[in-house]
Protein backbone atom coordinates (compact mmCIF):
# COMPACT_ATOMS: atom_id res chain seq x y z
CA UNK A 1 0.00 0.00 0.00
CA UNK A 2 1.13 3.50 -0.81
CA UNK A 3 2.24 5.60 2.11
CA UNK A 4 -0.17 8.48 2.54
CA UNK A 5 0.91 11.97 3.52
CA UNK A 6 -0.13 12.78 7.06
CA UNK A 7 -1.70 16.19 7.59
CA UNK A 8 -2.26 17.78 10.98
CA UNK A 9 -5.15 20.24 11.04
CA UNK A 10 -5.04 22.72 13.93
CA UNK A 11 -8.41 24.41 14.00
CA UNK A 12 -10.77 25.27 16.84
CA UNK A 13 -14.02 25.49 14.89
CA UNK A 14 -15.83 22.15 14.81
CA UNK A 15 -17.60 22.49 11.47
CA UNK A 16 -14.47 23.65 9.69
CA UNK A 17 -12.59 20.73 11.26
CA UNK A 18 -15.31 18.38 10.05
CA UNK A 19 -15.29 19.58 6.50
CA UNK A 20 -11.49 19.67 6.29
CA UNK A 21 -11.40 16.13 7.63
CA UNK A 22 -13.89 14.97 5.01
CA UNK A 23 -12.18 16.73 2.12
CA UNK A 24 -8.65 15.71 3.03
CA UNK A 25 -9.56 12.10 3.68
CA UNK A 26 -11.46 11.95 0.40
CA UNK A 27 -8.27 13.14 -1.28
CA UNK A 28 -6.24 10.33 0.21
CA UNK A 29 -4.47 12.09 3.03
CA UNK A 30 -4.01 10.67 6.49
CA UNK A 31 -5.65 13.31 8.68
CA UNK A 32 -5.09 14.08 12.34
CA UNK A 33 -6.91 16.85 14.19
CA UNK A 34 -6.07 19.22 17.01
CA UNK A 35 -8.35 21.90 18.35
CA UNK A 36 -6.03 23.59 20.82
CA UNK A 37 -2.42 24.71 20.67
CA UNK A 38 -1.35 22.40 23.48
CA UNK A 39 -2.83 19.39 21.73
CA UNK A 40 -1.15 20.53 18.51
CA UNK A 41 2.28 20.61 20.16
CA UNK A 42 2.09 17.05 21.39
CA UNK A 43 0.75 15.77 18.05
CA UNK A 44 3.48 17.55 16.08
CA UNK A 45 6.19 15.88 18.13
CA UNK A 46 4.56 12.46 18.55
CA UNK A 47 2.99 11.88 15.12
CA UNK A 48 5.41 13.77 12.85
CA UNK A 49 2.94 15.08 10.24
CA UNK A 50 4.13 15.75 6.68
CA UNK A 51 2.24 19.03 6.63
CA UNK A 52 0.47 21.26 9.12
CA UNK A 53 -2.60 23.39 8.48
CA UNK A 54 -2.61 26.01 11.18
CA UNK A 55 -5.46 28.36 12.07
CA UNK A 56 -3.94 31.48 13.61
CA UNK A 57 -6.88 32.12 15.92
CA UNK A 58 -6.79 29.41 18.60
CA UNK A 59 -8.55 29.46 21.96
CA UNK A 60 -5.54 28.77 24.19
CA UNK A 61 -2.67 30.46 22.38
CA UNK A 62 -1.67 32.55 19.42
CA UNK A 63 -1.07 30.39 16.36
CA UNK A 64 2.06 32.45 15.65
CA UNK A 65 3.62 30.97 18.77
CA UNK A 66 3.25 27.45 17.40
CA UNK A 67 4.70 28.55 14.09
CA UNK A 68 7.70 30.16 15.73
CA UNK A 69 8.28 27.22 18.02
CA UNK A 70 8.12 24.59 15.27
CA UNK A 71 10.39 26.61 12.99
CA UNK A 72 13.10 26.49 15.64
CA UNK A 73 13.64 22.79 15.05
CA UNK A 74 11.79 21.73 11.91
CA UNK A 75 11.16 22.88 8.36
CA UNK A 76 7.98 20.83 7.94
CA UNK A 77 5.57 22.65 5.61
CA UNK A 78 3.04 24.81 7.43
CA UNK A 79 0.06 26.36 5.67
CA UNK A 80 -1.52 29.14 7.69
CA UNK A 81 -5.27 29.85 7.71
CA UNK A 82 -6.29 33.41 8.49
CA UNK A 83 -9.41 35.55 8.43
CA UNK A 84 -9.76 38.44 6.03
CA UNK A 85 -9.69 41.04 8.75
CA UNK A 86 -6.12 40.24 9.68
CA UNK A 87 -4.15 40.95 6.53
CA UNK A 88 -1.02 41.84 8.45
CA UNK A 89 -1.05 38.41 10.09
CA UNK A 90 -0.45 36.77 6.72
CA UNK A 91 2.69 38.79 6.11
CA UNK A 92 3.95 38.17 9.62
CA UNK A 93 3.25 34.46 9.33
CA UNK A 94 5.05 34.21 5.98
CA UNK A 95 8.00 36.18 7.27
CA UNK A 96 8.13 33.88 10.28
CA UNK A 97 8.51 30.86 8.05
CA UNK A 98 5.03 29.72 7.07
CA UNK A 99 5.11 28.08 3.64
CA UNK A 100 1.83 29.51 2.44
CA UNK A 101 -1.40 30.98 3.65
CA UNK A 102 -5.03 30.68 2.76
CA UNK A 103 -7.75 33.16 3.64
CA UNK A 104 -11.12 32.30 5.13
CA UNK A 105 -13.47 31.70 3.43
CA UNK A 106 -11.58 29.38 1.10
CA UNK A 107 -12.66 26.80 -1.45
CA UNK A 108 -11.56 23.20 -1.16
CA UNK A 109 -9.83 23.17 -4.55
CA UNK A 110 -7.78 26.19 -3.49
CA UNK A 111 -6.78 24.49 -0.26
CA UNK A 112 -5.81 21.24 -1.97
CA UNK A 113 -3.68 23.12 -4.50
CA UNK A 114 -1.82 24.90 -1.69
CA UNK A 115 -1.23 21.62 0.11
CA UNK A 116 0.14 19.95 -3.03
CA UNK A 117 2.47 22.88 -3.70
CA UNK A 118 3.78 22.96 -0.15
CA UNK A 119 4.36 19.19 -0.10
CA UNK A 120 6.12 19.24 -3.46
CA UNK A 121 8.41 22.03 -2.36
CA UNK A 122 9.65 20.07 0.65
CA UNK A 123 10.07 16.96 -1.50
CA UNK A 124 12.25 18.77 -4.03
CA UNK A 125 13.95 20.77 -1.32
CA UNK A 126 12.96 24.10 -2.80
CA UNK A 127 12.44 25.51 0.65
CA UNK A 128 16.19 25.36 1.11
CA UNK A 129 17.56 28.77 0.19
CA UNK A 130 19.51 29.34 -2.99
CA UNK A 131 18.21 26.39 -4.94
CA UNK A 132 18.04 26.27 -8.70
CA UNK A 133 20.55 28.94 -9.59
CA UNK A 134 21.12 27.32 -12.96
CA UNK A 135 19.13 25.67 -15.72
CA UNK A 136 15.71 26.88 -16.80
CA UNK A 137 12.23 27.42 -15.42
CA UNK A 138 9.44 26.69 -17.88
CA UNK A 139 5.73 27.36 -17.65
CA UNK A 140 3.97 27.16 -21.00
CA UNK A 141 5.62 29.63 -23.34
CA UNK A 142 7.28 31.43 -20.44
CA UNK A 143 10.93 30.53 -19.87
CA UNK A 144 13.48 31.79 -17.36
CA UNK A 145 17.06 30.98 -18.38
CA UNK A 146 19.03 31.25 -15.12
CA UNK A 147 22.41 30.82 -16.88
CA UNK A 148 21.95 33.41 -19.60
CA UNK A 149 20.09 35.80 -17.30
CA UNK A 150 17.26 36.10 -19.80
CA UNK A 151 13.52 35.66 -19.81
CA UNK A 152 11.78 34.45 -22.95
CA UNK A 153 8.10 34.74 -23.80
CA UNK A 154 6.97 32.77 -26.84
CA UNK A 155 10.59 32.38 -27.86
CA UNK A 156 11.34 36.09 -27.77
CA UNK A 157 13.67 37.80 -25.29
CA UNK A 158 11.53 39.97 -23.02
CA UNK A 159 14.38 42.47 -22.60
CA UNK A 160 14.29 42.73 -18.82
CA UNK A 161 16.70 45.00 -16.99
CA UNK A 162 19.13 43.64 -14.40
CA UNK A 163 16.83 44.25 -11.43
CA UNK A 164 13.75 43.09 -13.30
CA UNK A 165 15.47 39.81 -14.08
CA UNK A 166 16.55 39.42 -10.45
CA UNK A 167 12.93 39.79 -9.31
CA UNK A 168 11.59 37.36 -11.91
CA UNK A 169 14.24 34.74 -11.24
CA UNK A 170 13.67 35.00 -7.49
CA UNK A 171 9.96 34.38 -7.98
CA UNK A 172 10.80 31.60 -10.45
CA UNK A 173 13.01 29.81 -7.93
CA UNK A 174 10.09 29.73 -5.51
CA UNK A 175 7.39 29.28 -8.16
CA UNK A 176 3.97 28.55 -6.71
CA UNK A 177 4.84 30.17 -3.41
CA UNK A 178 3.97 33.66 -2.33
CA UNK A 179 6.97 35.85 -1.52
CA UNK A 180 6.30 38.89 0.63
CA UNK A 181 7.19 42.41 -0.52
CA UNK A 182 9.68 42.67 2.34
CA UNK A 183 11.40 39.43 1.43
CA UNK A 184 11.78 40.42 -2.23
CA UNK A 185 12.96 43.93 -1.30
CA UNK A 186 15.67 42.50 0.96
CA UNK A 187 16.80 39.93 -1.61
CA UNK A 188 17.07 42.43 -4.46
CA UNK A 189 18.00 45.75 -2.88
CA UNK A 190 19.64 44.55 0.32
CA UNK A 191 18.65 45.04 3.95
CA UNK A 192 19.25 48.78 4.06
CA UNK A 193 16.60 49.80 1.57
CA UNK A 194 13.99 52.00 3.19
CA UNK A 195 10.85 50.22 4.18
CA UNK A 196 8.78 51.31 1.21
CA UNK A 197 7.88 48.84 -1.51
CA UNK A 198 6.91 51.38 -4.17
CA UNK A 199 10.06 50.75 -6.16
CA UNK A 200 9.24 47.03 -6.24
CA UNK A 201 5.65 47.71 -7.32
CA UNK A 202 6.77 49.95 -10.15
CA UNK A 203 9.37 47.40 -11.25
CA UNK A 204 6.68 44.73 -11.23
CA UNK A 205 4.37 46.92 -13.33
CA UNK A 206 7.17 47.29 -15.88
CA UNK A 207 7.97 43.57 -15.84
CA UNK A 208 4.33 42.78 -16.53
CA UNK A 209 4.29 45.19 -19.43
CA UNK A 210 7.16 43.20 -20.91
CA UNK A 211 6.13 39.61 -20.23
CA UNK A 212 2.33 39.55 -20.00
CA UNK A 213 -0.12 39.74 -22.91
CA UNK A 214 -2.41 41.94 -20.84
CA UNK A 215 -0.42 43.38 -17.92
CA UNK A 216 -3.66 44.08 -16.06
CA UNK A 217 -4.63 40.39 -16.16
CA UNK A 218 -1.33 38.56 -15.66
CA UNK A 219 -0.86 34.88 -16.49
CA UNK A 220 2.57 34.34 -14.95
CA UNK A 221 3.09 36.56 -11.93
CA UNK A 222 0.11 37.13 -9.64
CA UNK A 223 -0.42 39.74 -6.97
CA UNK A 224 -1.46 38.69 -3.51
CA UNK A 225 -2.97 42.00 -2.44
CA UNK A 226 -1.24 43.49 0.57
CA UNK A 227 1.12 40.50 0.87
CA UNK A 228 3.39 39.99 -2.11
CA UNK A 229 3.79 38.17 -5.44
CA UNK A 230 3.45 34.58 -6.56
CA UNK A 231 4.70 33.02 -9.78
CA UNK A 232 2.71 30.34 -11.55
CA UNK A 233 3.91 26.74 -11.02
CA UNK A 234 6.40 25.41 -13.53
CA UNK A 235 5.50 22.61 -15.94
CA UNK B 1 -3.20 62.95 16.21
CA UNK B 2 -5.82 64.13 18.73
CA UNK B 3 -3.34 66.37 20.50
CA UNK B 4 -2.28 68.00 17.27
CA UNK B 5 -5.84 68.90 16.31
CA UNK B 6 -6.39 70.31 19.81
CA UNK B 7 -3.46 72.66 19.41
CA UNK B 8 -4.64 73.57 15.96
CA UNK B 9 -8.00 74.44 17.55
CA UNK B 10 -6.39 76.69 20.13
CA UNK B 11 -4.42 78.40 17.39
CA UNK B 12 -7.50 78.92 15.29
CA UNK B 13 -9.50 80.37 18.19
CA UNK B 14 -6.69 82.74 19.21
CA UNK B 15 -6.38 83.83 15.61
CA UNK B 16 -10.11 84.61 15.35
CA UNK B 17 -10.03 86.52 18.64
CA UNK B 18 -7.06 88.64 17.62
CA UNK B 19 -8.36 89.37 14.13
CA UNK B 20 -11.78 90.51 15.36
CA UNK B 21 -10.28 92.64 18.12
CA UNK B 22 -7.93 94.23 15.61
CA UNK B 23 -10.79 94.91 13.22
CA UNK B 24 -12.83 96.54 15.99
CA UNK B 25 -9.90 98.77 16.98
CA UNK B 26 -9.40 99.77 13.37
CA UNK B 27 -13.05 100.76 13.07
CA UNK B 28 -12.85 102.76 16.30
CA UNK B 29 -9.75 104.58 15.10
CA UNK B 30 -11.50 105.47 11.88
CA UNK B 31 -14.64 106.64 13.63
CA UNK B 32 -12.61 108.69 16.07
CA UNK B 33 -11.48 110.85 13.17
CA UNK B 34 -14.99 111.29 11.81
CA UNK B 35 -17.07 111.66 14.97
CA UNK B 36 -16.35 113.91 17.90
CA UNK B 37 -17.85 111.75 20.65
CA UNK B 38 -16.63 108.37 21.83
CA UNK B 39 -19.92 106.88 23.04
CA UNK B 40 -19.88 104.37 20.18
CA UNK B 41 -16.62 102.77 21.35
CA UNK B 42 -17.98 100.57 24.15
CA UNK B 43 -20.88 99.53 21.92
CA UNK B 44 -18.56 98.43 19.14
CA UNK B 45 -16.54 96.41 21.60
CA UNK B 46 -19.65 94.77 23.04
CA UNK B 47 -20.46 93.72 19.49
CA UNK B 48 -16.87 92.47 19.12
CA UNK B 49 -17.14 90.33 22.23
CA UNK B 50 -20.40 88.92 20.89
CA UNK B 51 -18.79 87.92 17.59
CA UNK B 52 -15.81 86.36 19.28
CA UNK B 53 -17.96 84.34 21.65
CA UNK B 54 -20.03 83.08 18.72
CA UNK B 55 -17.11 82.16 16.49
CA UNK B 56 -14.82 80.49 19.04
CA UNK B 57 -15.45 77.34 21.04
CA UNK B 58 -15.80 77.44 24.82
CA UNK B 59 -16.12 80.35 27.25
CA UNK B 60 -12.46 81.20 27.54
CA UNK B 61 -11.99 83.33 24.44
CA UNK B 62 -15.12 85.45 25.00
CA UNK B 63 -14.10 86.23 28.57
CA UNK B 64 -10.54 86.99 27.58
CA UNK B 65 -11.81 89.22 24.79
CA UNK B 66 -14.10 91.15 27.13
CA UNK B 67 -11.24 91.69 29.57
CA UNK B 68 -8.93 92.81 26.78
CA UNK B 69 -11.64 95.02 25.33
CA UNK B 70 -12.29 96.77 28.65
CA UNK B 71 -8.61 97.43 29.23
CA UNK B 72 -8.14 98.49 25.65
CA UNK B 73 -11.12 100.85 25.62
CA UNK B 74 -9.96 102.39 28.87
CA UNK B 75 -6.39 102.82 27.65
CA UNK B 76 -6.90 103.96 24.10
CA UNK B 77 -10.33 105.30 23.45
CA UNK B 78 -11.45 107.09 26.57
CA UNK B 79 -10.11 110.30 27.96
CA UNK B 80 -7.30 110.49 29.07
CA UNK B 81 -6.14 108.77 25.85
CA UNK B 82 -3.31 106.22 26.18
CA UNK B 83 -3.56 106.26 29.93
CA UNK B 84 -5.40 104.05 32.39
CA UNK B 85 -8.08 105.73 34.40
CA UNK B 86 -10.28 103.34 36.32
CA UNK B 87 -12.24 106.11 38.03
CA UNK B 88 -14.39 106.98 35.00
CA UNK B 89 -18.07 106.93 35.84
CA UNK B 90 -19.90 103.84 34.67
CA UNK B 91 -16.70 102.02 34.01
CA UNK B 92 -17.48 98.91 36.08
CA UNK B 93 -20.86 98.78 34.34
CA UNK B 94 -19.26 98.69 30.89
CA UNK B 95 -16.99 95.89 31.98
CA UNK B 96 -19.81 93.89 33.54
CA UNK B 97 -21.95 94.34 30.43
CA UNK B 98 -19.22 93.02 28.19
CA UNK B 99 -18.57 90.09 30.50
CA UNK B 100 -22.27 89.25 30.64
CA UNK B 101 -22.54 89.40 26.85
CA UNK B 102 -19.52 87.14 26.50
CA UNK B 103 -20.88 84.58 28.93
CA UNK B 104 -24.40 84.57 27.50
CA UNK B 105 -23.30 84.23 23.91
CA UNK B 106 -20.77 81.53 24.74
CA UNK B 107 -23.44 79.59 26.59
CA UNK B 108 -25.83 79.95 23.66
CA UNK B 109 -23.17 78.93 21.16
CA UNK B 110 -22.23 75.89 23.17
CA UNK B 111 -25.87 74.91 23.38
CA UNK B 112 -26.39 75.31 19.64
CA UNK B 113 -23.30 73.22 18.93
CA UNK B 114 -24.49 70.54 21.30
CA UNK B 115 -27.86 70.41 19.60
CA UNK B 116 -26.21 70.10 16.21
CA UNK B 117 -24.15 67.22 17.52
CA UNK B 118 -27.26 65.51 18.83
CA UNK B 119 -28.97 65.96 15.47
CA UNK B 120 -25.94 64.43 13.71
CA UNK B 121 -25.85 61.53 16.14
CA UNK B 122 -29.53 60.84 15.58
CA UNK B 123 -29.00 60.86 11.82
CA UNK B 124 -26.06 58.48 12.12
CA UNK B 125 -28.08 56.22 14.39
CA UNK B 126 -30.92 56.25 11.85
CA UNK B 127 -28.50 55.29 9.05
CA UNK B 128 -27.07 52.50 11.13
CA UNK B 129 -30.56 51.28 11.93
CA UNK B 130 -31.54 51.24 8.26
CA UNK B 131 -28.40 49.37 7.38
CA UNK B 132 -28.98 46.82 10.13
CA UNK B 133 -32.56 46.25 9.01
CA UNK B 134 -31.47 45.81 5.41
CA UNK B 135 -28.71 43.43 6.46
CA UNK B 136 -30.80 41.27 8.74
CA UNK B 137 -33.24 40.99 5.85
CA UNK B 138 -30.41 39.96 3.56
CA UNK B 139 -29.09 37.45 6.05
CA UNK B 140 -32.31 35.88 7.22
CA UNK B 141 -33.43 34.58 3.83
CA UNK B 142 -30.30 32.60 2.97
CA UNK B 143 -30.06 31.32 6.54
CA UNK B 144 -33.59 29.98 6.29
CA UNK B 145 -32.56 28.30 3.06
CA UNK B 146 -29.47 26.74 4.60
CA UNK B 147 -31.22 25.41 7.68
CA UNK B 148 -34.16 24.21 5.57
CA UNK B 149 -32.06 22.38 3.00
CA UNK B 150 -29.83 20.81 5.64
CA UNK B 151 -32.79 19.61 7.68
CA UNK B 152 -34.42 18.26 4.53
CA UNK B 153 -31.36 16.12 3.87
CA UNK B 154 -30.97 14.95 7.46
CA UNK B 155 -34.66 14.13 7.98
CA UNK B 156 -35.16 12.41 4.63
CA UNK B 157 -31.76 11.01 3.77
CA UNK B 158 -33.20 7.54 3.20
CA UNK B 159 -35.87 8.58 0.73
CA UNK B 160 -34.12 11.37 -1.15
CA UNK B 161 -32.37 10.51 -4.38
CA UNK B 162 -28.68 11.29 -4.73
CA UNK B 163 -29.42 13.98 -7.29
CA UNK B 164 -31.91 15.63 -5.00
CA UNK B 165 -29.41 15.58 -2.15
CA UNK B 166 -26.74 17.06 -4.37
CA UNK B 167 -29.14 19.77 -5.46
CA UNK B 168 -29.94 20.65 -1.86
CA UNK B 169 -26.28 20.76 -0.85
CA UNK B 170 -25.51 22.95 -3.84
CA UNK B 171 -28.20 25.32 -2.57
CA UNK B 172 -26.54 25.34 0.83
CA UNK B 173 -23.21 26.21 -0.76
CA UNK B 174 -24.72 29.02 -2.84
CA UNK B 175 -26.55 30.51 0.12
CA UNK B 176 -23.35 30.33 2.15
CA UNK B 177 -21.48 32.16 -0.58
CA UNK B 178 -24.12 34.84 -0.57
CA UNK B 179 -23.71 35.22 3.20
CA UNK B 180 -19.96 35.55 2.80
CA UNK B 181 -20.57 38.41 0.42
CA UNK B 182 -22.92 40.17 2.82
CA UNK B 183 -20.44 39.78 5.65
CA UNK B 184 -17.56 41.08 3.55
CA UNK B 185 -19.59 44.19 2.88
CA UNK B 186 -20.38 44.51 6.55
CA UNK B 187 -16.70 44.32 7.40
CA UNK B 188 -16.03 47.09 4.92
CA UNK B 189 -18.65 49.24 6.59
CA UNK B 190 -17.07 48.80 10.00
CA UNK B 191 -13.76 49.82 8.48
CA UNK B 192 -15.05 53.14 7.24
CA UNK B 193 -17.80 53.86 9.74
CA UNK B 194 -17.20 56.73 12.06
CA UNK B 195 -14.38 59.05 11.19
CA UNK B 196 -13.72 59.02 7.46
CA UNK B 197 -10.32 60.62 7.88
CA UNK B 198 -9.09 57.47 9.62
CA UNK B 199 -8.91 55.55 6.35
CA UNK B 200 -5.45 54.01 6.04
CA UNK B 201 -4.31 54.47 2.47
CA UNK B 202 -1.19 53.18 0.77
CA UNK B 203 0.01 53.90 -2.74
CA UNK B 204 -1.30 50.98 -4.81
CA UNK B 205 -1.00 49.92 -8.43
CA UNK B 206 -4.57 50.20 -9.72
CA UNK B 207 -4.05 47.34 -12.19
CA UNK B 208 -3.15 44.95 -9.35
CA UNK B 209 -6.26 45.87 -7.39
CA UNK B 210 -8.47 45.47 -10.45
CA UNK B 211 -6.92 42.09 -11.25
CA UNK B 212 -7.35 40.68 -7.77
CA UNK B 213 -10.97 41.89 -7.78
CA UNK B 214 -11.55 40.17 -11.12
CA UNK B 215 -9.97 36.93 -9.88
CA UNK B 216 -12.29 36.95 -6.86
CA UNK B 217 -15.26 37.61 -9.10
CA UNK B 218 -14.24 34.85 -11.50
CA UNK B 219 -14.42 32.29 -8.73
CA UNK B 220 -18.13 32.94 -8.41
CA UNK B 221 -18.95 33.78 -12.01
CA UNK B 222 -16.55 31.80 -14.19
CA UNK B 223 -18.69 32.25 -17.32
CA UNK B 224 -18.65 36.03 -17.48
CA UNK B 225 -15.74 37.45 -19.49
CA UNK B 226 -13.96 40.37 -17.88
CA UNK B 227 -11.39 42.50 -19.59
CA UNK B 228 -9.26 45.16 -17.91
CA UNK B 229 -7.95 48.06 -19.96
CA UNK B 230 -5.08 50.07 -18.48
CA UNK B 231 -2.85 52.79 -19.87
CA UNK B 232 0.81 52.10 -20.66
CA UNK B 233 1.83 54.57 -17.98
CA UNK B 234 2.36 53.11 -14.49
CA UNK B 235 0.70 54.95 -11.66
CA UNK B 236 0.21 54.43 -7.96
CA UNK B 237 -2.94 55.75 -6.29
CA UNK B 238 -3.37 56.17 -2.54
CA UNK B 239 -6.16 53.88 -1.37
CA UNK B 240 -7.25 51.22 1.06
CA UNK B 241 -6.65 48.25 -1.24
CA UNK B 242 -9.10 45.89 0.42
CA UNK B 243 -11.93 48.40 0.27
CA UNK B 244 -11.43 49.42 -3.35
CA UNK B 245 -11.16 45.76 -4.31
CA UNK B 246 -14.49 45.29 -2.54
CA UNK B 247 -16.00 48.12 -4.58
CA UNK B 248 -14.91 46.56 -7.87
CA UNK B 249 -16.07 43.08 -6.84
CA UNK B 250 -19.48 44.48 -5.85
CA UNK B 251 -19.84 46.32 -9.12
CA UNK B 252 -18.84 43.26 -11.16
CA UNK B 253 -21.25 41.01 -9.28
CA UNK B 254 -23.96 43.57 -9.71
CA UNK B 255 -23.37 43.60 -13.44
CA UNK B 256 -23.53 39.82 -13.59
CA UNK B 257 -26.55 39.40 -11.30
CA UNK B 258 -28.74 42.31 -12.29
CA UNK B 259 -27.57 42.71 -15.87
CA UNK B 260 -29.17 39.26 -16.39
CA UNK B 261 -27.83 38.80 -19.92
CA UNK B 262 -24.33 40.05 -19.10
CA UNK B 263 -21.63 38.06 -20.89
CA UNK B 264 -18.79 40.56 -21.16
CA UNK B 265 -17.69 43.22 -18.65
CA UNK B 266 -15.05 45.80 -19.50
CA UNK B 267 -13.10 47.61 -16.81
CA UNK B 268 -11.40 50.76 -18.03
CA UNK B 269 -8.92 52.61 -15.83
CA UNK B 270 -7.41 55.93 -16.84
CA UNK B 271 -5.99 59.10 -15.43
CA UNK B 272 -8.14 62.17 -15.80
CA UNK B 273 -6.50 65.35 -14.59
CA UNK B 274 -5.98 64.92 -10.83
CA UNK B 275 -8.15 61.80 -10.55
CA UNK B 276 -8.12 58.18 -11.60
CA UNK B 277 -11.31 57.09 -13.31
CA UNK B 278 -12.66 53.53 -13.16
CA UNK B 279 -15.38 52.59 -15.63
CA UNK B 280 -17.21 49.28 -15.44
CA UNK B 281 -19.36 48.58 -18.49
CA UNK B 282 -21.45 45.50 -19.25
CA UNK B 283 -23.63 44.24 -22.07
CA UNK B 284 -26.59 43.28 -19.87
CA UNK B 285 -30.13 44.63 -19.82
CA UNK B 286 -29.11 47.89 -18.18
CA UNK B 287 -30.44 49.61 -15.08
CA UNK B 288 -34.14 50.45 -14.75
CA UNK B 289 -34.68 54.18 -14.97
CA UNK B 290 -36.62 54.35 -11.70
CA UNK B 291 -33.73 52.74 -9.83
CA UNK B 292 -30.98 54.91 -11.30
CA UNK B 293 -31.42 57.94 -9.03
CA UNK B 294 -31.68 55.95 -5.77
CA UNK B 295 -29.44 52.96 -6.39
CA UNK B 296 -26.59 54.16 -4.19
CA UNK B 297 -28.79 54.89 -1.20
CA UNK B 298 -29.10 51.42 0.23
CA UNK B 299 -32.88 51.16 0.20
CA UNK B 300 -33.67 49.33 -2.99
CA UNK B 301 -36.38 47.11 -1.53
CA UNK B 302 -39.27 49.38 -2.32
CA UNK B 303 -38.15 50.07 -5.86
CA UNK B 304 -37.14 46.56 -6.69
CA UNK B 305 -40.20 44.55 -5.81
CA UNK B 306 -40.09 42.11 -8.67
CA UNK B 307 -36.60 40.98 -7.81
CA UNK B 308 -37.11 40.84 -4.08
CA UNK B 309 -38.75 37.46 -4.48
CA UNK B 310 -35.30 36.04 -4.06
CA UNK B 311 -35.05 38.08 -0.90
CA UNK B 312 -31.86 39.82 -1.84
CA UNK B 313 -30.69 42.89 -3.62
CA UNK B 314 -27.45 44.68 -4.05
CA UNK B 315 -28.69 47.86 -2.40
CA UNK B 316 -26.36 47.37 0.52
CA UNK B 317 -23.46 46.50 -1.74
CA UNK B 318 -23.94 49.66 -3.74
CA UNK B 319 -24.36 51.97 -0.78
CA UNK B 320 -21.23 50.40 0.70
CA UNK B 321 -19.42 51.12 -2.59
CA UNK B 322 -20.59 54.70 -2.46
CA UNK B 323 -19.44 55.25 1.12
CA UNK B 324 -16.07 53.65 0.39
CA UNK B 325 -15.49 55.84 -2.66
CA UNK B 326 -16.65 58.95 -0.78
CA UNK B 327 -14.39 58.14 2.15
CA UNK B 328 -11.52 58.20 -0.35
CA UNK B 329 -12.63 61.65 -1.51
CA UNK B 330 -14.09 60.41 -4.78
CA UNK B 331 -17.55 59.94 -6.24
CA UNK B 332 -19.57 57.44 -8.20
CA UNK B 333 -22.31 57.45 -10.80
CA UNK B 334 -24.31 55.05 -12.93
CA UNK B 335 -25.89 55.34 -16.35
CA UNK B 336 -27.24 53.25 -19.20
CA UNK B 337 -25.25 53.13 -22.39
CA UNK B 338 -26.94 54.11 -25.64
CA UNK B 339 -25.86 50.86 -27.22
CA UNK B 340 -27.35 48.89 -24.31
CA UNK B 341 -25.92 47.69 -21.03
CA UNK B 342 -25.01 49.59 -17.90
CA UNK B 343 -22.00 51.69 -17.06
CA UNK B 344 -20.95 52.48 -13.51
CA UNK B 345 -17.99 54.77 -13.03
CA UNK B 346 -16.15 56.11 -10.02
CA UNK B 347 -13.10 58.21 -9.53
CA UNK B 348 -10.47 58.53 -6.79
CA UNK B 349 -8.11 61.44 -6.21
CA UNK B 350 -4.80 60.52 -7.83
CA UNK B 351 -2.68 61.84 -4.98
CA UNK B 352 0.45 63.87 -5.50
CA UNK B 353 3.15 62.58 -7.77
Amino acid sequence: MEVRDRILVIEDDKSIRNFLHAVLEANDYDVIMAHTGTEAYSLITSRCPDLVILDLGLPDMDGMKILKNVREWSSMPIVVVSARTHEKDKVTALDMGADDYITKPFGTSELLARIRTALRHTRTGASAPGLKESGTFVSGSFVIDFDKHRVFVEGKDAGLTQNEFKIVSLLGRYAGRVLTYDYIMKEIWGPHMKNDNQILRVNMANIRRKIEKNPAQPEYIFTEAGVGYRMIEGD
Amino acid sequence: MKRKSKWADVGKNCFITIIILAAASAICFLLQRLVATDTHVPLIFVLTVLFISRLTSGYLYGIAASLLAVIFVNYVFTYPYFKFDFTITGYPLTFLTMLAVALCVSALTTQIKRQEQIRLDIEKEKMRGNLLRAISHDIRTPLTGIVGSASAIIDNHQVLSDERKLELTEDIRDEGQWLIRVVENLLSVTRINGNTTELTTNPELVEEIADSAVRKFKKRFPDVKVKIHIPAEVFLVPMDAVLIEQVIVNLLENSALHGKTTSVINIGIRKQEQTVLFEIEDDGIGIKSEILPVMFEGGLHAHDEEESDSGRNMGIGLSVCMSIVKAHGGNMKAENKKAGGAKVSFYLPAGKE
